[in-house]
């Protein structure tokens, strides 16, 4: 107990929950992480879609992306068949290291 | 075309597969669980576990119907890839953690412990069998295409012959108490899945070895053969439509009551993270490889300059997988050990939904609000009838399939996202959503998601905007206004309740 940070122990009776304004400690620490990868998660996922269309010469969406090939495919297609996949593998890696430190941080007897 | 007469070397690898499965079933029993609540033990470690996601994930709209969707609309299907991968991301950052700590262990038990409701209770049961139907009706529709390819019957016959043996198969599986070995189970449909496609791409000169990036030179081929139609990012939808269809798909993975049991079977809460992150690759195993069955069928055709039209292109697609397998020349059994997997996946994701749904009916409607007072064995007997009420219904639904495999099942994702993924995220997030609100959310989320079939034939101006595979991205944040202003304006949850989450839910 005594290695928590001070701030983490919240006045009594203060049972408030809001991801927007999340408790100090634990909580806050998390939030953080969540942030940072849902945002990365919706950038790369329709970010580049988003691109895709802004980049898009023809209604089709023909576009330098479309143009380019990448291990044979024209590069949208490897993007969101092939990498955007691994993306996500990445994205649960990040997640899974972080909370792993946070908990071991916030819960030092385990 | 496809149903000429009885196929005796499929039919034969079908049986034998099926006959493994039950019986290393009853080999792994002693390890304890049931299919209501599998245990993955420790024994199986993290990529057992991730492979038991998978196994539990993959059903006939990831084996026939993605190809199908492929084949039809090219880059748009990759929409159902994304989302049906990115999902678990988001299942897994915002609420994994968090609802195992809650420990409710189905969606139902979850919202009536949250909201202290009994009406909300039921409400989510009663999505929760819905959602279970709609699924259940994809799946039979794969079984009745691919048991009328192996036993030439017409397509109704084939769908009561596979409900029968799907039958067969969960009172077989129930009365000897196998369990599913989830990954053997998962090893044999990846290898059917993609041994099949080894050979389709060499067949057609493609690089066999890694037939997921082989079928990148395939698409440049047929970008020349159709002039960009097929391979163009906006060729079939806007980007839009791209968007609404993959976040609907996403938060609808995140919603899903059978995938997110998933999260209390691993030994703890650690080993259930890292789980998520084999069970993406291993999924992502057979979504790399699903787009290559579809672009190697247009290819056969683009060769022969032959062009179906749109009727045909849409009877044909659920099948292409074996289509693609019988137009490059493979020998029966190689179609065959494809058509087994399909089988196998439509199979267990049948017994997992009927089972998930009839416990709703059976626990949370019957026990706890019909008669409370019923014994264990007259809850089973309501669950035994509900199960084959159940798979009645869904036959008579699937005999007119009203739409592709894959876009059938994204319907009942469009539910899962439009109702319950909002009701846990706001439940988890934000300790002042009440029962009021969750459920105006929730039957906001309902009317959301059907009308999605009729308001865009009434009112022209949401055609392109609202469609029921995509109807989320309109919903979910209109759920979720509803959730809040409900809540707002009526008194806050239970103290108790607000305790529990502080206490509990958000603690290391």
């Amino acid at each position: 107990m005594s290695s928590r940070p001070p701030q983490s122990d919240p006045p009594a009776e203060d049972y408030r929950i809001n991801f927007f304004r999340p408790r100090p400690g634990y909580m806050r620490q998390k939030v953080i992480y969540i942030w940072v990868l849902l945002t990365s998660w919706a950038l790369f996922t329709f970010g580049f879609q988003l691109l895709l269309a802004w980049t898009a010469g023809t209604p089709q969406g023909e576009g330098p992306l479309t143009e380019i090939t990448f291990f044979g495919f024209p590069l949208h297609f490897w993007y969101t068949g092939h990498f955007l996949i691994v993306w996500f593998i990445v994205l649960c890696f990040l997640f899974n290291t972080f909370v792993d430190r946070l908990t071991r941080a916030f819960r030092p007897r385990k | 075309m496809l149903a000429e007469g009885f196929k005796i070397s499929p039919a034969l690898i079908l049986f034998f597969t099926l006959a493994v499965f039950v019986l290393a079933g009853l080999f792994s029993r002693v390890r304890g669980g049931t299919e209501y609540y599998p245990v993955a033990g420790a024994r199986t470690g993290i990529v057992g576990a991730g492979a038991a996601i998978a196994s539990n994930w993959m059903s006939a709209a990831s084996l026939l119907g993605i190809a199908g969707i492929f084949y039809l609309q090219g880059y748009f299907a990759l929409a159902y890839v994304i989302g049906w991968t990115g999902g678990y991301v988001l299942l897994l950052i915002l609420l994994a953690g968090q609802l195992r700590r809650f420990g409710k262990f189905t969606a139902p038990e979850f919202v009536g412990e949250r909201y202290d409701s009994a009406a909300a209770r039921l409400l989510s049961a009663i999505i929760a069998i819905i959602i279970s139907l709609i699924y259940c009706v994809a799946q039979y529709k794969g079984i009745g295409l691919i048991f009328s390819w192996i036993f030439g019957f017409d397509y109704t016959e084939s769908l009561l012959l596979g409900a029968v043996v799907v039958m067969g198969y969960i009172v077989l599986a129930g009365t000897l108490g196998a369990t599913r070995n989830q990954q053997l189970h998962y090893a044999v449909l990846i290898v059917f899945f993609i041994v099949p496609l080894m050979f389709i791409a060499r067949e057609l000169n493609f690089f066999w070895v890694l037939p997921q990036f082989g079928y990148g030179t395939a698409l440049r081929e047929l970008h020349g053969h159709t002039r960009g139609l097929f391979t163009q990012p906006f060729a079939h939808a806007d980007v839009f439509q791209w968007c609404a269809l993959a976040f609907t798909l996403m938060v609808g993975t995140a919603g899903l009551p059978h995938v997110l049991a998933r999260f209390y079977t691993a030994p703890n809460l650690r080993d259930a993270r890292w789980s998520v992150l084999w069970g993406i690759f291993f999924i992502g195993l057979l979504y790399w490889s699903a787009p290559a069955y579809a672009i190697f069928a247009k290819i056969w055709q683009a060769r022969r300059g032959i062009v179906p039209d749109l009727e045909t292109a849409r009877e044909s697609a659920d099948m292409i997988v074996l289509l693609a397998s019988d137009w490059a020349g493979m020998p029966l059994w190689l179609t065959g050990i494809a058509a087994t997997a399909a089988i196998a996946a439509a199979f267990s994701t049948v017994t997992g939904l009927l089972i998930t749904g009839a416990g709703a009916f059976s626990y949370d409607i019957y026990y706890r609000l019909l008669n409370p007072q019923a014994s264990q064995s007259q809850c089973v007997r309501v669950a035994k009838g509900a199960t084959l009420a159940m798979a009645i219904l869904v036959v008579l639904l699937a005999a007119n399939p009203p739409g592709l495999i894959a876009e059938i099942t994204a319907v009942a994702f469009a539910l899962a996202g439009n109702t319950l993924f909002p009701v846990f995220v706001l439940g988890i997030w934000w300790d002042r959503t009440n029962k009021y609100g969750a459920i105006a959310g929730m039957l906001t989320g309902i009317s959301v998601t059907f009308s999605a079939f009729f308001l865009p034939q009434i009112f022209p101006a949401l055609q392109g905007v609202l469609h029921p595979t995509s109807s989320a991205l309109l919903g979910v944040p209109l759920v979720f206004v509803v959730m809040i202003g409900v809540s707002l304006v009526t008194p806050p949850p239970p103290e108790s309740i607000r305790r529990y989450l502080v206490e509990k839910v958000h603690t290391p």
